[in-house]
Parts: C-alpha cells; structure tokens; sequence
C-alpha cells in the first residue's frame, strides 16, 4: 500500500512538471506577442512549479540516489523543490497582489495575512505552510474574478487551485495518514487537471476564434 | 471603483478604436481616438509616435490633418491580444 501511494506521489509529480511548464510555454508565448508583464510572472510561476516538481519527482523515485556524487546533496534537492515550488506559488499570488494593489483592493491581502504564524520549526513545513497560504491567496483572487467576469475557464482555474489548497492544507494537518495522503494526492491530481483546461482551449483554438472583441 | 487599464489594455483600445471606427477608409483622426481611447492628449501623442514606429498604425496625411489605420501588424497583435487576455483572464489576471 505504502509502495502504491508512493507510486501514486511520484506520477503525480511529473503529471505536475508536466501542466506547469505547458502553462509556462502558453504564458512565454504571450509574452512574446503582448510583452504583458502578468504572462510574464504567470510564465515565471510555473517555470519554478514545475522545476519543482520535478526535483521531488526525481527525489521521490530515487533516481538522484544513482548519481555518483550527488547521493549527500539529495535532502538538500529535495528542499530546493520544495523551495521553487514555493516560489512559484508565490509568483502566482503576487500576480494577483499587483493587480490587487493596482485597483487599490488590499482588503483581502491584509485579512489573510497570515494564517499560518510560522510556528514549526521544520523547514519543510515552513515552506508547505508558505505554499499553501499562496495557493489559498490564488484561489480568493481568482473565485473573485469568476464572480466579476463569469469566465468558466476562471471558474476551473479557481476549482483547480482550490483543490490543490485542499490537498496541501490535508499534508499539513495529517501528514502521516495513508488513507489522507491518498486523499491529498487524488485532490492534486483533480486540481492539476482542471489548471491544464484552459491550456488545451488555448491550443485548440481554431484560427476563426480569435477574432474576439478587444 | 474605477477600472484599471494596463498599458496593453490602452494599446488594444487604441488599435481596436482604429480598426472599428475607419468606416471610410480614410483612417481615424487624433480626436476619435482620443474619445475612444480614453486618455489625455499627451499621452495619446507619445502612444501614437510609439504605435507608428512599432508598425502597429500606419500614419496618413490628409489636407494637414494626421489620419491613423491599423497596420496588418497591428491586427496580429489585436488577434494575440484577445487570445491571451483570455488566457490571463482564466487564471483571473489582466493582460
């Protein structure tokens, strides 16, 4: 069962590297053709998501283990994943903070901040309480943007994120419960999903759609 | 509460203001896309030396007077714009 849900954890880190950096390539490109500065702290987040994500699937799977050399750096690459990870979540709320400073709404900001003094000693835990503050900042902001422009693509944004925060916030409060680790990771899988939504209308787009009013 | 505008958004306006409203052909004047546009005459000024020398509008003289017609670049752009403002938009961002 343990071997399972390891199993479990590891394909989802891939699955993960995997939507963060297509979202990344999408955000690239927009910046490219707008050099809007939102696409490019949207491309940055999930560049560290997915390096991230990455780093601990690799941790996870023990392949880091079988490079000579590298078998006593391993803890520390596992909390530089976790550190860009990190990152990258905090990119992806403070994309809502500058739009939320640029409107003058801080209302939000200052009323969650912070929910997690940072009581644990642990690193580890630290930045998994850091992460799931920002996911959870993510989740608000873009909940509130659905209710402004009613976008289902926000809508599953908002899901996504809010699944992902579900699942982080259950690793934080049982982090040991086999039955809740699968929980956790079937609520990441289901929130990754539905993040990779508006990449897949992104890309099958035909040509006629773009024509949108601006 | 007052909307924000980002700069991208202004552009498009513009660019959008230029396509929309050259009913004639004859291209746009200073003054409709200072209506449309929304933003002071200085600024409008300094935008539109920007959108002519990045070939987003193409400047026209008529009888004195400064016409303004969207380039072919600048409806790529307004094409990629509505693209991405949706994609930003998704994740509850503005372009």
């Amino acid at each position: 069962m343990a071997a399972d849900i390891a199993f479990f954890e590891n394909a989802l880190q891939f699955i993960g590297a995997f939507v963060a950096f297509s979202i990344a390539v999408v955000a690239y490109k927009g910046v490219r053709e707008t050099s809007s500065s939102s696409m490019l702290r949207l491309a940055a987040a999930f560049v560290f998501l997915g390096t991230g994500f990455v780093l601990q699937g690799l941790y996870g799977t023990g392949s880091l283990n079988s490079i000579p050399g590298l078998e006593f750096s391993v803890a520390t690459l596992l909390l530089v994943g976790m550190l860009l990870q990190t990152a990258g979540y905090f990119f992806l709320a403070f994309s809502h903070v500058v739009d939320v400073l640029l409107s003058r709404r801080v209302g939000t900001l200052l009323v969650l901040f912070p929910i997690f003094a940072l009581s644990q000693t642990s690193i580890e835990t630290v930045l998994r309480s850091l992460s799931f503050y920002f996911i959870l900042y993510g989740v608000i902001e873009t909940a509130l943007a659905y209710s402004k422009n009613k976008n289902p693509n926000t809508l599953m944004i908002a899901l996504g994120l809010g699944l992902l925060a579900a699942g982080w916030w259950v690793s934080l409060v049982a982090p040991d419960v086999a039955l809740l680790t699968l929980l956790q990771l079937l609520m990441k899988e289901v929130g990754l999903v539905a993040l990779f939504v508006p990449v897949l209308r992104f890309s099958f787009r035909r040509p006629g759609d773009l024509h949108a009013p601006v | 509460m007052p909307q924000y505008r980002t700069q991208g958004r202004i552009i498009a306006d513009i660019l959008a203001t230029a396509r929309d409203m050259n009913t004639d052909g004859q291209g746009v004047g200073i003054t409709t896309l200072l209506r449309r546009g929304n933003v002071s005459y200085t600024r409008m000024s300094k935008l539109i030396v920007d959108l002519v020398g990045a070939g987003l509008l193409l400047q026209e003289i008529l009888e004195k007077n400064s016409r303004y017609r969207i380039s072919d670049k600048g409806v790529r752009f307004l094409e990629a714009y509505s693209q991405f403002d949706e994609f930003a938009q998704s994740f509850g961002l503005k372009l």
